[in-house]
């Protein structure tokens, strides 16, 4: 998989003809998208309505009744009993540093790897595509254990140290993949004007590669936001603990408290459908970044 | 979703294994005065703050304070899930809590027990008279003997609450049909027949969880006593499956299919849209647990509802709640212990039973809320009887699944009785053969 798509080639003159003839089969396609559409939102629609009802309207009506008034308490009382605040802090610094360090890692590893041409690259490659494919669940164990030795279990570090090792991994691999197509017109003009390694790296390939690395900048962000199991094991206190982890106290025994859930729910999944439609721009430029104007 | 389930409770078993071979620092002091000098007393649990538990412990945390002048009390509010995965990593490590809420069983508190995590407290309950304020049915999830299994050995744990299953009824529809509350089992069958004739489906059930299985159980407790249930929950004697207790319950619940009580689309049905059925009126009876009680206090607005026990039978579905328990790393056990006291003292038990919860130690007179009374005097009634069976998926790992394919497969109509036994069968012998019994 690599970032290197074609533009697709866009014809003002054609569409402009097409829209003047009326098709039937362009109401069709609308239709048929509108519906998928409705079908993708449908979740998030469920969880604002349920959300904003008491629970005696929920018991009374289920889950797919329109709320009588709008209840506010549910997201309010949450918010209070779990210092709902301090979770977001929690999470969007964890989740900084780690898009920061994680991107400045694979930007390094890339960098050897891509345009180095390092010996045994390949298997470094092997290497980093197999730790992406481990499960958490097998990490746990010995990272539990080392994170006990070094003083850092119940510590946000531990789950900034641990993440951004497992983002770079997959940023390194797919980074490598782009820097190897990294035009060499542009490296040895660096070379004939007397940059070095470093100057090479900093003035040229990360300016060019910029897009692809907003790209991960990104999703290491929203990745490392809705981890649930690492930071459930590592985070001990309610003092540390992130946004999902919080969430995870609605859950009971036997009992569920659906309103409540769905306010958290909704509260939770805020701040990253934010900062996600923030950065979308970021996005697609970076899907059509690579590709050599 | 369920792969991902799968690997993590892989990934638990694998912790599981590999702790037990770790943790071995049990001490064995369990002298009272341990930590009695202590400043700060940290203390878990996971039921919410409107829930009969969260308020009778917010108070007992309070009269804590008041007893104990110089302690700084640290409560946190944890998820179950949390809780469920980590305890045996959390009480390793020093980031273990003085005292903490936690599940009973044999594959929860039974193991933490079995690899020292948990501190004796069989001297501390003689002295403070907790066992006595706990009936034998109570006190059986209390005790975990050296392989951590219940029933026998020292006291891990200290139980607030308990917990049975049930009958709640819709009064209205019982009274639109004219119906009064039945006390055996064939009135339960008429009750049921006029529902069915009426074109109403009697029961709301959950197939997909817990509900369908207990159905099931209490239909076998009707033909069973004591002795099976022993045999059957502790390993006292072989069980067979195809006696007349589980075959009569496998039987009877086919039949009650067959005959309309049970939907059969009921064997997809979760257990929280089953308790929400109930409460939209859409079903008149649910046989669940007491755990319901106090949401449908607060929730159902638009009938009147009420509870009795299972017609005709003596042994419930049912057993202590959730016990308190002491890490063995805990810092400040003897504080720990005050704590426990102050929850077994009567003010917060009566507080326990007003808010819809069953107290252990109540005095009946104590508890005002009428609604509460009828939970509170069903359970003396089966207390009085030594009525506690316990749950059905308790006696082997992964049993609770085992029992919803089961149980599901007679909703479905895809398998027999028979099959069904045969089915389940299987794996509470291979336990039993794994303990080497």
């Amino acid at each position: 998989m690599t970032v290197t798509a074609t533009r697709a080639p866009v014809e003002p003159a054609r569409t402009e003809h097409a829209a003047t003839r009326a098709n039937p089969l362009r109401f069709v396609i609308l239709g048929a998208l509108l519906a998928l559409l409705l079908i993708v939102i449908a979740p998030l629609l469920i969880i604002a309505i349920n959300a904003v009802k008491s629970p005696a309207d929920y018991a009374g009506g289920g889950p797919l009744s329109l709320p009588t008034h709008l209840y506010w308490d549910g997201i309010v009382d949450f918010w209070n009993r779990v210092n709902f605040g301090q979770k977001l802090w929690n999470s969007f610094i964890t989740s900084f540093v780690v898009a920061v360090l994680g991107v400045l890692l694979s930007i390094l590893n890339a960098y050897a790897l891509g345009i180095g041409k390092v010996r045994g690259r390949l298997w470094f490659l092997v290497f980093f595509l197999v730790a992406n494919l481990l499960p958490q669940e097998v990490l746990v164990y010995p990272l539990y254990f080392l994170s006990k030795e070094v003083q850092l279990y119940d510590s946000l570090i531990s789950i900034v140290i641990i993440f951004t090792v497992i983002q770079a991994a997959f940023g390194t691999y797919l980074l490598t993949s782009v820097y190897q197509e990294f035009p060499t017109e542009l490296l040895d003009a660096a070379d004939v004007d007397g940059a070095g390694k470093v100057r090479t790296l900093w003035s040229v390939v990360v300016p060019v590669s910029r897009p692809t690395l907003g790209v991960l900048f990104t999703f290491f962000f929203i990745w490392t936001w809705n981890e649930f199991f690492l930071p459930l094991v590592f985070l001990v206190s309610n003092d540390n603990q992130t946004v999902p982890v919080a969430l995870g106290v609605l859950q009971g025994d036997r009992l569920m408290d659906a309103t409540m859930t769905s306010a958290s729910g909704l509260i939770g999944i805020l701040p990253a459908l934010i900062f996600f439609l923030v950065f979308q721009r970021t996005l697609t430029r970076g899907i059509t970044a690579g590709a050599i104007k | 979703m369920i792969s991902f389930r799968a690997g993590r409770s892989a990934g638990a078993l694998l912790l599981a294994t590999s702790l037990a071979l770790t943790a071995c620092g049990g001490s064995g002091d369990s002298s009272s005065e341990e930590g009695a000098d202590a400043k700060t007393l940290t203390l878990w649990h996971y039921e919410g703050p409107t829930s009969a538990m969260g308020i009778a412990w917010n108070k007992a945390i309070e009269e804590f304070k008041t007893t104990h002048p110089g302690v700084e009390v640290k409560f946190e509010e944890k998820g179950f899930e949390q809780i469920q995965q980590n305890a045996q990593m959390i009480l390793n490590s020093d980031s273990a809590p003085d005292i903490m809420e936690y599940n009973k069983g044999n594959a929860t508190a039974g193991l933490l027990s079995k690899q020292g995590l948990l501190t004796d407290l069989t001297e501390e309950a003689g002295k403070r008279g907790w066992d006595k304020a706990l009936n034998t049915g109570l006190q059986t999830t209390t005790k975990y003997d050296d392989d951590g299994i219940m029933g026998s050995g020292k006291t891990y744990g200290i139980p607030n609450y308990a917990e049975y299953v049930e009958v709640y009824y819709n009064k209205d529809l019982f009274k639109k049909y004219n119906l009064q509350v039945p006390t055996t089992l064939d009135e339960f069958t008429t009750v049921m027949d006029t529902f069915v004739r009426n074109k109403v489906t009697p029961l709301a059930v959950g197939g997909a969880e817990y509900p369908a299985q207990q159905i099931l159980y209490s239909l076998a407790l009707s033909k069973a006593d004591r002795a099976w249930v022993d045999d059957y929950q502790l390993y006292k004697n072989k069980v067979d499956f195809k006696g007349p207790q589980l075959s009569y319950g496998a039987e009877t619940f086919k039949q009650w299919v067959d005959k309309g009580y049970i939907a059969k689309n009921s064997a997809g049905i979760k257990a929280e849209d089953m308790g929400v059925s109930f409460s939209q009126g859409k079903f008149p009876i649910m046989i669940s647990g007491s755990w319901w009680y106090g949401r449908f206090v607060n929730e159902i607005k638009n009938f009147e509802w009420g509870t009795f026990l299972f017609p005709g039978n003596k042994l419930h579905p049912g057993s202590s709640g959730n016990l308190w328990v002491v890490p063995e790393k805990s810092k400040a056990k003897a504080l720990a212990y005050d704590f426990i006291d102050i929850t077994m003292k009567p003010e917060i038990q009566a507080l326990l039973g007003n808010n819809g919860g069953v107290p252990v130690a109540a005095d009946a007179a104590q508890i005002t809320d009428p609604k509460n009374k009828e939970l509170i005097e069903n359970f003396n009634k089966l207390s009085a009887e030594d009525g506690l069976a316990f749950y059905p998926d308790w006696p082997a790992p992964g049993y609770y699944d085992v029992l919803v394919a089961g149980v599901q497969g007679l909703i479905n109509g895809s398998k027999t009785p028979g099959q069904v036994l045969d089915e389940i069968a299987k794996p509470y012998d291979e336990n039993l053969a794994d303990l080497g019994k």
